[in-house]
């Protein structure tokens, strides 16, 4: 009998953590009436820098520090390159989630969502956050080399075109819509 | 034993005042127009209670045909608590046509399989059938709540702070019966009086945060947004979707390249 009460206690439990996960620090919604504003914020924001980031990760570098300078300064260079690219790797997931963003604005406000699409996102989610957080420890403990993270970036870069032009139709309609509003509120005020 | 009775009187009296309020504030505010199932569940709770009453005045407390409304009119009350939270669903998301089709059939499968779920590792003997669908329903409820608000945080929909509001009250009074039903279940008997007063008390609970969730007026409906066009969702997303997946393919052979070198 004992297994049946911590069973229920167990998904009881399990109910209330994922529903104060779910409440707690609510984001600002990204579907207020008229809300694809939001999208105009969450344009990948490390690609500006990106011919920085290359240098310092530059692999030629390190072959023009090795047995010029001691030791000690090799250390204390790598150790700040190693900085750079976990702040690299963080501004990547930055961009993967305003990817994931966008995607979800745009199936919260379309007519007809696949399922199909739905959950490989959130499958694609879950996996990136996994491995995510590996590569992050990896790079922390010292045992990851920083340059292969450079390819990353063209992957994000390259979508940023049909962002902007998606950005603009839901800015559009956005307008057209509290255009209406304000015209309907204005026609409503006259009534009254 | 004598004062958990004496004690559940009052606050089951406490309930019935506090059921009216609601029906009064659900009333008076107009509410009813928003929230017509809580409404109904609101009015059909305070007649339950009517009925409660008297068949405990007239067959006493502990007597079979008591024992039989009381159960058998639960049945009516928990659709109608159903219902009630297949509202706050609507309200939610409803909005948005097309994830509200994906996540609606989404929360039904939820609950048809917690219900199954429930039901077939409880008890088997028919002593139990009442209590185990109850305790089903509970948690079918509880995790459809609990979907919900995941859905409405992953899609980052707002959430009128009434509606929540409500949704809490289902939520923990849900989660809190269906501990109840487990316990009772465990140590029927002894614990039948302490059962009936912890639940009223959570039941006590919600009433509470109901009314406070509808001391204003709640607006009937809220405006839709304007949909994009459907051709948006099935270029974009099919697109962000190969995006996505390379870019985890990419720390995918980062992080094996790294693992031969090392």
């Amino acid at each position: 009998m004992s297994f049946f009460l911590y069973l229920f206690f167990g998904l009881v439990g399990l109910l209330l953590l994922l529903f104060a996960w779910s409440v707690r620090n609510p984001r600002r919604p990204v579907t207020s009436p008229f809300g694809a504003d939001v999208l105009e914020e969450d344009e990948p924001g490390h690609l500006a820098y990106l011919p920085q980031i290359q240098q310092a990760l530059a692999k030629t570098d390190y072959e023009f520090l090795a047995g010029r300078v001691p030791i000690r300064v090799q250390r204390r260079v790598r150790h700040e390159r190693r900085s750079v690219a976990l702040a690299y790797l963080s501004a990547l997931r930055g961009d993967f989630q305003s990817l994931l963003r966008m995607a979800r604005v745009i199936a919260v406000l379309s007519p007809e969502v696949a399922a199909v699409q739905e959950f490989e996102r959130l499958r694609l989610s879950i996996k990136f956050a996994w491995q995510y957080e590996m590569l992050r420890m990896k790079l922390l403990a010292g045992f990851a080399a920083a340059p292969q993270l450079m390819s990353l970036s063209d992957l994000v870069s390259g979508l940023s075109a049909r962002m902007e032009s998606a950005m603009q139709e839901l800015g559009e309609r956005a307008a057209l819509a509290k255009e209406l509003s304000s015209s309907l509120g204005r026609r409503g005020m006259g009534a009254a | 034993m004598a004062e958990i009775v004496s004690f559940e009187r009052v606050l089951w009296g406490l309930t019935v005042f506090l059921k009216a309020g609601l029906l009064v504030l659900l009333l008076y505010r107009r509410n009813y127009r928003a929230f017509p199932y809580f409404f109904a569940y609101a009015l059909i709770s305070i007649l339950h209670s009517a009925v409660l009453f008297e068949s405990y005045r007239l067959w006493g407390f502990n007597s079979p045909t008591s024992r039989s409304i009381a159960w058998g009119s639960q049945g009516l009350v928990i659709l109608v608590r159903a219902l009630a939270v297949a509202e706050i669903c609507r309200r939610v998301l409803a909005r948005y046509r097309g994830i509200w089709a994906l996540t609606g059939r989404v929360l039904l499968v939820t609950a048809g399989f917690v219900l199954l779920y429930s039901w077939a590792i409880a008890r088997g003997s028919w002593q139990f059938a009442i209590l185990n669908s109850d305790r089903a329903v509970e948690l079918a409820i509880a995790a459809v709540i609990v979907m919900l608000f995941t859905f409405a945080h992953y899609y980052e929909v707002g959430v009128e702070p009434a509606v929540r509001t409500l949704a809490v009250g289902f939520l923990l009074y849900s989660c809190f019966f269906v501990l109840n039903d487990t316990i009772l279940e465990s140590r029927l008997h002894r614990y039948t009086a302490l059962w009936n007063l912890l639940g009223t008390l959570s039941f006590l609970a919600s009433l509470v945060i109901w009314n406070w969730a509808l001391r204003e007026k709640q607006p009937e409906a809220t405006l839709a947004p304007e949909m994009l066009s459907d051709a948006v969702y099935r270029q974009m997303t099919p697109e962000i979707n190969s995006r996505l997946r390379a870019l985890n393919d990419q720390l995918n052979h980062f992080w094996h390249a790294e693992g031969k070198r090392s």
